[in-house]
């Protein structure tokens, strides 16, 4: 179900619903303690359907992939939002105020991650941009000269240097020599250029810091906590954990700034959705030790797809003797099929998968900002 | 043929493979003759074009396979190499028939490249003919790229330079002054030259089928340019964790400055860019292309601004914060028609973020209706003064309706009720404005508090000029300001006016009554004659009353003078003519008698003295004392 669906039912209506609404903790609603238990129950239960459905469909870490674990995100948000709704009377007392008060401020946090991985989108888009010159100077379907060999050639060293890990761009603009006779102003269109456009966070801001300052005290709820709050200590938890876990494959799945992956991340069985979501960060964290994805830049699959691809491409364009064989020929087809195929991938996922980023940054704006007006 | 590497190299590639090919004397004499004698290279170099035009014709018209390059175009290749070569050394910009004729040579081969590339060849001289000449076109592309990235930077070195000139330097001189003039009014500062020396180098790349390239160029430059244009007004990036952190003194100076640039983007910068946009994409083919990265820039820009606004409205809200945030409201709003040359997603986020600033303010201005229905202090303000709580509700309207405009936008989104709506709609008095309405609200709530505060006092006269003078302000507030009276009607005013006067009648009967009852005729006459007695009574009741207001009221408080000359003169005219008289009458009675001091205290002009003392908010002590 996308997450669209809830704006009708959570947005206008929902703020003048709360004027009038009697609050459902008094006896006179007529709501019991154990339709609240089955209502944080049904929740728990929901988190973990959504986890497992993760670990058992798509590819991991592909953009499809990830815009589902968003949508996931954006179904247990709203959840929240009309659990932490139905039991407003109870958040302005000890210790939901407080409980709800760090929440809040962890998801101010997961705001500055989000815009952070629109840099990393940005980035993305640029190599695409690479990709299609690639792509277009190597068109089969007309005659290939050496021109359009040397454009290719270009683009794929450009994007090589746009792909490198930002630690080893400043390595690469002191080793690298292409014959330039010009002066110095005209610098390489090298991607380590756009990249110090960093445009969304700080110059100071550092994702690894960001989700650490995410993880810190996020400690499974006290006993009397939960007790004393009803239980409503525990969906805030729950929220808090997959806030982290989504903001923490976000981050090592896209460029950003400074990135790092190191993070106490921890949940005890006792949770329903506890084996899920663990099983997929370890399945992640598996990932990013792999040999060939250590230094990569972001562990999106596209990337990597778009890393290989283009690096084999380039030893191809080397390869190449003028007048053209026919073996090669066909290989250049067949490599710019493959370069296809991950270019057509993300053209046409990249916006929408953007939007849903913006679409999750605005619900944690949202869900803060109702906050913020009930406490008037 | 080598690998593609080295240009340098490339170029003796070529010509070794020409002399390899073409022994013919004329092309060598081509080859030597290009860098000497530049007016017989240029008839050649017609010659050569015109060749190439009829070449490409032939193409598109025959449908045989081509099997040969015509020897009138054979040579094109390279004669187009050694005029990439002679321009890399040059540079563009500098010669405009120069560049000119380079760039309709660039456009001729990228044409014959781009139509031999669609044929299938089998040809062994006509496949190497292309290489060669897809070679040089790439060659001439890869320079016009460099080209356009330098015009584009040097541009922006240039205006950084200037705005730090010292005006001694010659090539500067100029500019700076160009620059000083125009540093308001014109961005990006690119000379004319600059401007049609691009607008041809990205025709003839996009000609080239190199648009992918020209684009990226274009786009790197001018963030770089928008990024130095914010970090100079000193905007960086500022992380919303920050935002939450900063108290709300700084965080206004951050505001003040983002309103500033905002605004700088709205009237000079996404304007200027646009122009920018338009004058070197100008032809119609690139509409697309001109959309596309004017989007691109501003929505980059845009979207840093909104964070920003986005990251303030988390705060917490304080009713202090409400001004702050209508400006921010303001300076969106006037930002959009700025990017409607955009996608209109961007557009959408604009006005998502102005949502956000109004509803926040929204709820500030309901909180200012709370903080009044909570103001529940339980002593009266002394002397029956303007409450504290009058002075602040009365500013804080006055000031808010300089955003009126604004106040009624943002109100008339929030969702009503549709019953309350309807009965609005019915009701004569509710024909006013959205924000009118939330006005009259937070009035009627100061008004049944100020009702409240003057059941604090006991006297029943104080508590009338309490009302009256809390009336008073709030009339002459909004009487002194044309948005608010406008705002809350001229019924509503006037009803206001009568509700003084009610107060003030009050407050003469609380008063005045029994005074006046003192000096009644009725009951002085006994049997016909004057009774002493009751005469002396009268007079003793008289002064003592007389005393004790003199004493009590001199020390309330009637702020505001005209009012206090008012009541004054009101008193004034019901007592002096009414003790005039008894005293006329009267006096003569008392007067033979001992002691007729001792009750014939004031006399008439006396009173009228004693009248002026009151509401001066004077201490008892100071009284002034029967000469």
């Amino acid at each position: 179900m996308p997450a669209t669906d809830f704006q009708g039912t959570f947005g206008r209506s929902f703020l003048s619903f709360r004027r009038d609404q009697v609050d459902s903790n008094t006896p006179a609603a007529g709501s019991s303690s154990h339709s609240m238990e089955a209502e944080l129950d049904s929740f728990q239960r929901q988190v973990a359907e959504k986890f497992t459905d993760l670990n058992a469909s798509g590819e991991l870490l592909s953009l499809e992939w990830i815009g589902k674990l968003l949508d996931s995100f954006l179904c247990c948000q709203e959840e929240f939002r009309a659990i932490v709704f139905n039991h407003r009377s109870q958040i302005s007392t000890s210790p939901m105020n407080r409980l709800i008060s760090e929440y809040f401020e962890r998801s101010i946090k997961a705001l500055d991650v989000c815009n952070a991985i629109r840099d990393g989108i940005e980035q993305i888009r640029q190599w695409q941009k690479l990709s299609d010159i690639v792509i277009s100077a190597l068109d089969s379907r007309r005659t290939v000269g050496e021109g359009q060999l040397r454009r290719a050639k270009k683009a794929l060293v450009d994007l090589a240097i746009g792909m490198l890990d930002e630690k080893e761009t400043s390595l690469a603009h002191r080793n690298r020599s292409f014959g330039r006779v010009k002066d110095s102003h005209s610098h390489h269109r090298s991607m380590g250029h756009f990249r110090s456009l960093s445009w969304s966070v700080s110059r100071s801001w550092s994702a690894s810091k960001q989700l650490q300052a995410l993880a810190s005290n996020l400690n499974t709820p006290r006993q009397n906590d939960v007790v004393a709050s009803n239980g409503l200590a525990v969906p805030v938890y729950t929220m808090a954990s997959v806030l982290l876990f989504v903001m923490w494959v976000l981050v090592a799945a896209f460029p950003c700034q400074d990135r790092g992956l190191q993070v106490n991340f921890f949940v005890p069985r006792q949770f329903q959705w506890a084996a899920p979501v663990m099983s997929l960060h370890d399945k992640i964290v598996e990932e990013s030790k792999r040999r060939d994805r250590k230094n990569c830049c972001g562990l999106l699959k596209e990337i990597g797809r778009i890393e290989k691809s283009s690096r084999v491409m380039n030893e191809l364009i080397d390869s190449i003797h003028f007048p053209m064989s026919e073996e090669k020929e066909i290989e250049v087809k067949q490599r710019v099929e493959e370069l296809v195929e991950v270019h057509e991938a993300l053209k046409n996922g990249l916006d929408p998968f953007e939007r849903k980023v913006r679409e999750v940054f605005h619900r944690i704006v949202r869900s803060r900002t109702e906050n913020l007006d009930s406490l008037c | 043929m080598e690998k593609p590497e080295n240009h340098a190299m490339e170029s003796e590639t070529l010509d070794h493979h020409k002399s390899d090919d073409h022994s013919d004397e004329s092309e060598q004499q081509l080859a030597t003759e290009t860098p000497k004698s530049d007016s017989s290279s240029q008839l050649s170099l017609t010659q050569e074009m015109e060749a190439v035009d009829d070449f490409i014709q032939s193409l598109s018209s025959s449908t045989d396979p081509l099997k040969e390059i015509p020897p009138s175009v054979e040579p094109f290749p390279e004669t187009v190499d050694s005029l990439v070569s002679k321009m890399e050394s040059s540079g563009l910009g500098r010669d405009e028939a120069e560049d000119s004729a380079f760039i309709l040579a660039v456009n001729r081969i990228s044409k014959s490249v781009l139509t031999l590339r669609e044929l299938r060849l089998d040809s062994t001289p006509v496949s190497s003919w292309l290489n060669r000449a897809s070679s040089v076109q790439n060659r001439a592309a890869s320079l016009l790229d460099e080209e356009f990235r330098h015009l584009l930077n040097r541009s922006r070195e240039k205006n950084k330079n200037n705005k730090n000139a010292d005006v001694s330097s010659d090539s500067t001189h100029v500019e700076s002054d160009r620059c000083v003039l125009q540093e308001e009014e014109t961005f990006p500062d690119f000379p004319p030259e600059s401007i049609s020396t691009l607008k041809k180098i990205a025709g003839a790349m996009i000609s080239a089928g190199y648009e992918a390239e020209c684009c990226m160029s274009y786009e790197m430059s001018r963030r770089h340019a928008f990024k130095e244009e914010l970090s100079e007004v000193g905007f960086e990036g500022i992380n919303v964790e920050d935002v939450q952190r900063i108290p709300w003194e700084s965080l206004e100076g951050e505001i003040a400055s983002w309103i500033s640039i905002v605004r700088r983007c709205s009237t000079v910068l996404f304007p200027g860019e646009l122009s920018l946009c338009t004058a070197v994409f100008s032809s119609d083919d690139h509409a697309a292309t001109r959309k596309r990265l004017f989007t691109g820039l501003v929505s980059a820009v845009t979207i840093r601004f909104l964070d920003f606004s986005g990251a303030v409205v988390l705060t917490k809200r304080s009713s202090e914060k409400l001004f702050k945030f209508l400006d921010m409201y303001e300076t969106l709003r006037d930002l959009v028609p700025a990017v409607e040359q955009s996608d209109s997603d961007l557009i959408e986020e604009i006005k998502l973020a102005q949502t956000r600033l109004g509803e926040a303010a929204v709820t500030i201005f309901g909180e200012l209706e709370n903080s009044i229905k909570t103001d529940q202090g339980r002593t009266a303000v002394p002397s029956g003064a303007v409450h504290p709580l009058t002075r602040y509700t009365m500013n804080y309207l006055k000031y808010a309706c300089e955003y009126k405009d604004t106040l009624d936008q943002v109100f008339q989104t929030e969702p009503e009720q549709e019953t309350r709506r309807n009965q609005r709609e019915d009701d004569e008095e509710y024909k006013v404005s959205a924000f009118g309405r939330q006005m009259i609200k937070v009035m009627e709530h100061l008004d049944a508090n100020l009702e409240v505060k003057s059941r604090l006092y006991r006297d029943p006269a104080l508590r009338s000029i309490f009302l009256m003078n809390n009336g008073r302000y709030i009339l002459q507030k909004i009487k002194g300001s044309t948005e608010i009276r406008d705002l809350m009607g001229q019924a509503w005013t006037r009803k206001r006016s009568t509700e003084l006067r009610q107060y003030h009648k009050s407050y003469q009967r609380e008063t005045w009554g029994k005074v006046l009852q003192c000096m009644n005729q009725e009951g002085i006459q006994v049997n016909g004659k004057v009774s002493k007695p009751v005469l002396k009574e009268r007079f003793k009741v008289f002064n003592a009353m007389f005393d004790e207001i003199h004493k009590t009221q001199s020390t309330w408080i009637v702020s505001d003078e005209q009012m206090q000359s008012e009541l004054r003169v009101s008193i004034a005219a019901l007592v002096i003519p009414a003790y005039r008289s008894f005293f006329g009458r009267y006096k003569q009675h008392i007067d033979s008698g001992r002691h007729s001091d001792k009750y014939v205290k004031y006399q008439p002009e006396d009173i009228e003295t004693y009248i002026d003392d009151l509401f001066d908010g004077n201490p008892p002590s100071m009284a002034r004392k029967r000469t």
